[in-house]
């Protein structure tokens, strides 16, 4: 499954977007001027990056509480995101969703989630809503450890095999659901062996290399698209930051995030893989680095600088009539 | 009650990660929970303390298999049984393939009698890369598997037990294995038990390899004509022993123009036409550069190695690889030795 220069440069970018777009946010939440929780989700970027690069247009994404980096791989607007986390009438929303609730259906992309486990349900109906209208299209649920165990995700997993869906469940395992580590929590050793009860193939992939999610990832996709049925994929990564903003991570080892950073950093494995095989040059890359700064430093100013919905706006967008 | 401290004692290194790769999903390759390598592990327990094994040495691990021996050893084992005394060895733990090589090398220093090993092929490699000539007692837990076979733990667990108390003298029950060594640009690198594939893909990635295309050399230590994996393509062709002296080195290539097509099976359930250019006898110490200038190295099926065109291999079969018990020898010698019966007095 060879990946061209240009597939490389968009995944680079993919993954340094949703890096900077989180390391931004870890500094803004701290002043204050974000209303509600932040999840970040930097240290997990080869995970949504290796999924997305698979997707198109006709594939729907659920997400969790932790959801920036699947919005930015599924291709939502940047600016309107930030605009969304920082309330403002212009975000992705209209700063109703805020970070948690974060969506863009014109994208394919149907939400994180406040409620744990609540994605995988909509990534059945999804799978299933494409399954019947023959576009070829696949549903991807991207949870955690922790949701995990839910009953939610047990009966999705159920529903996709009885009705061989093309779904992907993907486990974004990060070691704490929470504060509680998953060695504890999780009864089976590693969530994906629970594929096997439910009748399809469940693997586990090293999370933080992105190369290593893009293959398991487009065997999984290609499975779907042919009506093979669904997936469990396990992605074993770490998070860099805490539950949310704010956490004091008591519960974790001292230097533990600064080794995983030091030693098995996403970004900088793709980087030294890239430019050892010469594929790229470290100034290609340079010059993804720098754009994408300009980005996300672009995106908080304009958000900050974004009205906030009036109060005429309470009640719209909140509702629904179908 | 419990053994002596002075008692014999032996390693035993159960892979949590084996069995979850990549082959559940591109084939039909089973799972092997790690519920039933606890179980395996205890029934080994059973046949070591019996014949008065007193320690066990077992590697510490992050993925349950651990902390599923500790709560085994929280209940009393069965009625008239006698368990090791269980050490989990102080180190640091990673999840990665380095704690084995780190428990391997920590249990030779604790002056095991034997190693048993639960896991894949690659499990095996690790472990064999740091065993020494402490024997080897291999039990197939993985995928791919050629090199360990499929066995009952309480049988291996009696032959590991018999040759590490004294019992079964070594030597008559423990055979030397070939091993191919990979150079990187004249440094040894690594080895494998079975099979060293280069592959022109350029990522490790998802570790295994299943697919033909890409698939570039082949050198094979031994080749079954019934294995499964890389290995099955030679020994589809030209079989080749564990005991034979040397082994097999193909080039592979397109099936469309290769003179000879093997229809392989490369993984449980994924049977693939692989084209083969030649096939040449592989003579130990006879150093073979690959060809590819960039790509993968594969050791007995997965991905290890990346290099690029400024990087030279070479591989060499060498006869100085692990020592193994052949379990069927070490328990015939116990029943022509009445090492295990007794006749009634009564």
């Amino acid at each position: 499954m060879p990946l061209s220069k240009d597939e490389l440069l968009k995944a680079y970018r993919m993954m340094k977007t949703i890096r900077e777009f989180e390391e931004r946010l870890h500094v803004e939440f701290a002043t204050g001027e974000i209303p509600g929780f932040v999840h970040l989700y930097a240290g997990e970027e080869a995970s949504a990056t290796g999924f997305c690069m698979h997707l198109d247009d006709r594939d729907k994404i659920a997400s969790n509480h932790r959801g920036h980096g699947h919005s930015i791989g599924k291709g939502c607007d940047v600016d309107a995101m930030m605009a969304e986390i920082y309330g403002r009438g212009n975000g992705l929303c209209g700063g109703k969703g805020g970070s948690m609730h974060i969506a863009d259906l014109s994208k394919g992309m149907m939400g994180a989630n406040g409620i744990v486990g609540g994605g995988s349900p909509l990534a059945c109906g999804a799978a299933l809503a494409a399954k019947q209208l023959g576009t070829g299209g696949v549903a991807i649920s991207f949870f955690g450890d922790g949701a995990s165990n839910q009953g939610t995700s047990m009966e999705s997993l159920n529903l996709a095999s009885v009705w061989n869906l093309p779904c992907i469940f993907v486990v974004e395992n990060n070691g704490y659901a929470e504060a509680t580590s998953s060695k504890y929590s999780v009864a089976c050793d590693d969530a994906a062996d629970r594929a096997s009860a439910f009748n399809m193939p469940g693997v586990v992939v090293d999370g933080h290399d992105f190369f290593a999610v893009y293959e398991a990832a487009g065997e999984a996709v290609k499975r779907a698209r042919e009506g093979k049925g669904p997936t469990l994929i396990e992605c074993k990564l770490n998070r860099y930051y805490g539950h949310f903003e704010g956490d004091a991570q008591t519960y974790r080892g001292k230097d533990e995030v600064k080794n995983l950073r030091a030693t098995i950093d996403c970004l900088d494995r793709f980087r030294a893989k890239v430019t050892s095989a010469d594929l790229l040059s470290e100034a290609e890359l340079d010059v993804i680095d720098g754009e994408v700064a300009a980005l996300i430093d672009g995106s908080v100013e304009k958000a900050k600088a974004a009205p906030m919905p009036a109060p005429a706006e309470l009640l719209t967008d909140v509702y629904i009539s179908y | 009650m419990s053994l002596d401290d002075h008692a014999p004692s032996i390693g035993v290194l159960a892979n949590p990660a084996a069995g979850r790769d990549i082959r559940r999903l591109v084939a039909q390759a089973s799972v092997f929970p790690i519920a039933e390598k606890r179980n395996m592990i205890t029934r080994l327990f059973s046949s070591l303390g019996m014949l008065g094994v007193g320690t066990v040495y077992m590697m510490s691990d992050g993925n349950g298999i651990a902390d599923r021996i500790r709560h085994a050893l929280e209940t009393p084992p069965p009625s008239d049984q006698i368990w090791p005394k269980v050490v989990f060895l102080d180190m640091p733990i990673e999840d990665r393939a380095v704690d084995t090589l780190v428990a391997a090398e920590k249990m030779v220093a604790h002056g095991v009698g034997g190693i048993i090993v639960l896991g894949g092929d690659g499990t095996h490699r690790l472990v064999a890369s740091r065993a020494g000539d402490v024997p080897i007692t291999a039990l197939s837990t993985g995928t791919n598997n050629v090199f360990p076979a499929m066995r009952e733990a309480s049988i291996a667990g009696l032959a590991a037990g018999l040759v590490a108390t004294g019992q079964v003298p070594v030597g008559d029950c423990a055979v030397r294995n070939k091993v191919l060594r990979v150079d990187v640009n004249g440094v040894e690198s690594d080895l494998a038990l079975v099979d060293l594939c280069t592959s022109t893909e350029l990522w490790i990635g998802s570790r295994a390899l299943w697919r033909a295309e890409g698939l570039d050399q082949l050198f094979l230590s031994f080749a079954e004509a019934d294995a499964i994996g890389l290995s099955s393509i030679g020994g589809l062709i030209r079989p080749v022993t564990r005991a034979a002296e040397g082994g097999l080195w193909l080039n592979l290539a397109d099936p469309a123009s290769a003179p000879i097509i093997v229809t392989a099976p490369l993984a449980p359930g994924l049977m693939i036409d692989i084209g083969v250019e030649a096939v040449q006898d592989l003579r130990p110490g006879e150093a073979i550069s690959l060809r590819a200038e960039r790509g993968v190295v594969a050791l007995d099926g997965e991905r290890e190695i990346e290099f690029s065109q400024t990087d030279k291999l070479a591989v060499r079969l060498e006869w100085d690889g692990p020592l193994t018990l052949d379990i069927s020898k070490v328990m015939t010698y116990a029943a022509e030795h009445e090492l295990l019966h007794r006749v009634n007095a009564n």
